[in-house]
């Protein structure tokens, strides 16, 4: 809640939604999940204070526009349109696209070929529209946008499916009660990332950012934390997902 | 359909309780501050202050205008993009910004209907013995114009109290904020969402059951 900006050099506040599980998420009150557990490290690594600041989604672009907080830990897809405006760090997540349907579904919807002529929901804001977008047959889905609960109006029927990326997908079906399947393979291979603010202070904190997490790549602990989160290791690029 | 998790709804009860005092801080902060400009602005309506009374007009058609949400990203993020000293409003300061406008924008214009129900022969009396058009608003006119507006703001009250909801969407995790983080990481929804309804309703109740107290106190020269 608080945006101190006077000791902006040692602190490093990051933007979060608290409300994607596993990567950022609360369970009675405590913030947790992989992103949480990285920028730990990269604190550690960089001496930086770390602050976390949590708002939905759809703010926290504005809120890293507007100097409020320092950079975003929220599995930020690299874009031409947002490296365009943003700097990145090194991708630490590397993942897929993955159509999500409503269990008993994954025969009629295998993949991103079947979504014509249905109805998918992406979170607003997030970049798997603009990959839906760039589907051969785009202009026969309808795309829904969510602030939030993709995954339980989808599981209720109200949309076909949705899209999301492979690693969440997978966790969210194995750990939530509801009746989620995962239609084929990833389609399109996506790089996540840290996004800081192109000027002075901002391209600063990405390098010094940027070398933590080439460090914590280089001793396992980026690695060790996936391991703990997701039983795998999602910062190296696999061969399942399809470029 | 499965049935309700009892045990993590009794979990969530305190946690959730522990954001009601955040949530009553920015209503009543902002509700104060909205008494005070809403009968500065309706008193001007009600004179009709020539300049100052088209800004007052321009002031109310904007912020009824326009939806709350719309304003409090207006001056969270957009208006930090021109002044840059705006970065250092934090999101609760914000929000009771946004909350106070917004809701002295609608309550302006219910206590101006107060002052105007206010029986004309009440205004002549105060005039015949001499009292400025200042003192005549303040010792005879806005008094019982409260009684009547009471009600009304009462009700802008309790939609303020739901209001701060929305102060999640700057940064502040409100009760409500709150709710929608546990039930992301549970996947429990029914659940919280019901457990946060439940508060908010109680807090509601326990409002109501003050406005009749108050509505006693202010008709008390009224009883028979």
């Amino acid at each position: 809640m608080s945006a101190s900006s006077a000791l902006a050099s040692d602190t490093l506040r990051v933007g979060m939604s608290g409300g994607y599980f596993p990567f950022t998420f609360v369970r009675q009150d405590v913030l947790q999940g992989f992103e949480v557990d990285v920028m730990n490290a990269v604190a550690e690594e960089t001496g930086l204070e770390v602050e976390f600041v949590t708002m939905s989604f759809s703010g926290l672009i504005g809120a890293l526009d507007a100097g409020r907080i320092d950079t975003i830990a929220n599995q930020i897809t690299i874009t031409p349109e947002r490296s365009a405006k943003f700097a990145f760090t090194q991708a630490y997540v590397i993942d897929g696209a993955q159509v999500v349907v409503k269990r008993g579904n994954e025969d009629s919807i295998a993949g991103p070929a079947d979504l014509a002529g249905k109805t998918v929901a992406v979170n607003l804001g997030s970049n798997f529209e603009a990959l839906l977008r760039n589907l051969p047959e785009a202009d026969k889905i309808e795309i829904k946008t969510y602030e939030a609960n993709i995954a339980q109006d989808t599981a209720l029927g109200r949309v076909d499916a949705f899209v999301m990326d492979r690693v969440s997908s997978a966790q969210l079906i194995q750990e939530s009660p509801l009746p989620l399947a995962l239609a084929g393979a990833p389609f399109s291979e996506i790089r996540n990332a840290l996004p800081f603010r192109q000027d002075e202070a901002g391209l600063a904190l990405r390098d010094r950012v940027d070398a933590a997490l080439t460090r914590l790549r280089d001793s396992g602990r980026l690695a060790e934390i996936s391991q703990t989160w997701f039983g795998t290791d999602i910062t190296v690029a696999t061969a399942a997902v399809e470029k | 359909m499965q049935g309700l998790d009892l045990a993590y709804m009794l979990g969530l009860v305190p946690v959730l309780l522990s954001y009601v005092p955040l949530t009553l801080f920015m209503a009543v902060v902002a509700m104060a501050l909205a008494l005070v400009l809403a009968s500065l602005l309706a008193v001007e309506r009600v004179l009709r202050i020539p300049v100052l009374d088209q800004l007052v007009v321009l002031f109310i058609s904007f912020f009824r205008g326009t939806p709350l949400l719309v304003q409090l990203f207006l001056f969270y993020y957009g208006l930090p993009q021109v002044l840059s000293v705006l970065t250092q409003i934090d999101g609760v300061t914000a929000a009771i910004m946004g909350l106070t406008l917004h809701f002295a924008a609608y309550m302006a214009e219910s206590i101006r209907a107060a002052i105007l129900g206010v029986d004309r022969s009440q205004w002549e009396a105060a005039q015949s013995i001499g009292m400025t058009r200042g003192q005549m608003m303040r010792r005879i006119v806005l008094p019982q114009a409260a009684r009547i507006a009471a009600p009304t703001l009462v009700n802008y009250f309790i939609d303020m109290i739901k209001g701060t909801s929305l102060a999640f969407t700057l940064g502040v995790t409100e009760m409500m904020g709150a709710t929608q983080k546990e039930a992301a990481g549970s996947f429990l929804y029914f659940e919280a969402f019901l457990v946060v309804a439940v508060i908010y309703w109680i807090l509601v109740e326990a409002l109501s059951l003050a406005q009749r107290l108050l509505e006693t106190h202010l008709n008390k020269a009224y009883a028979r």
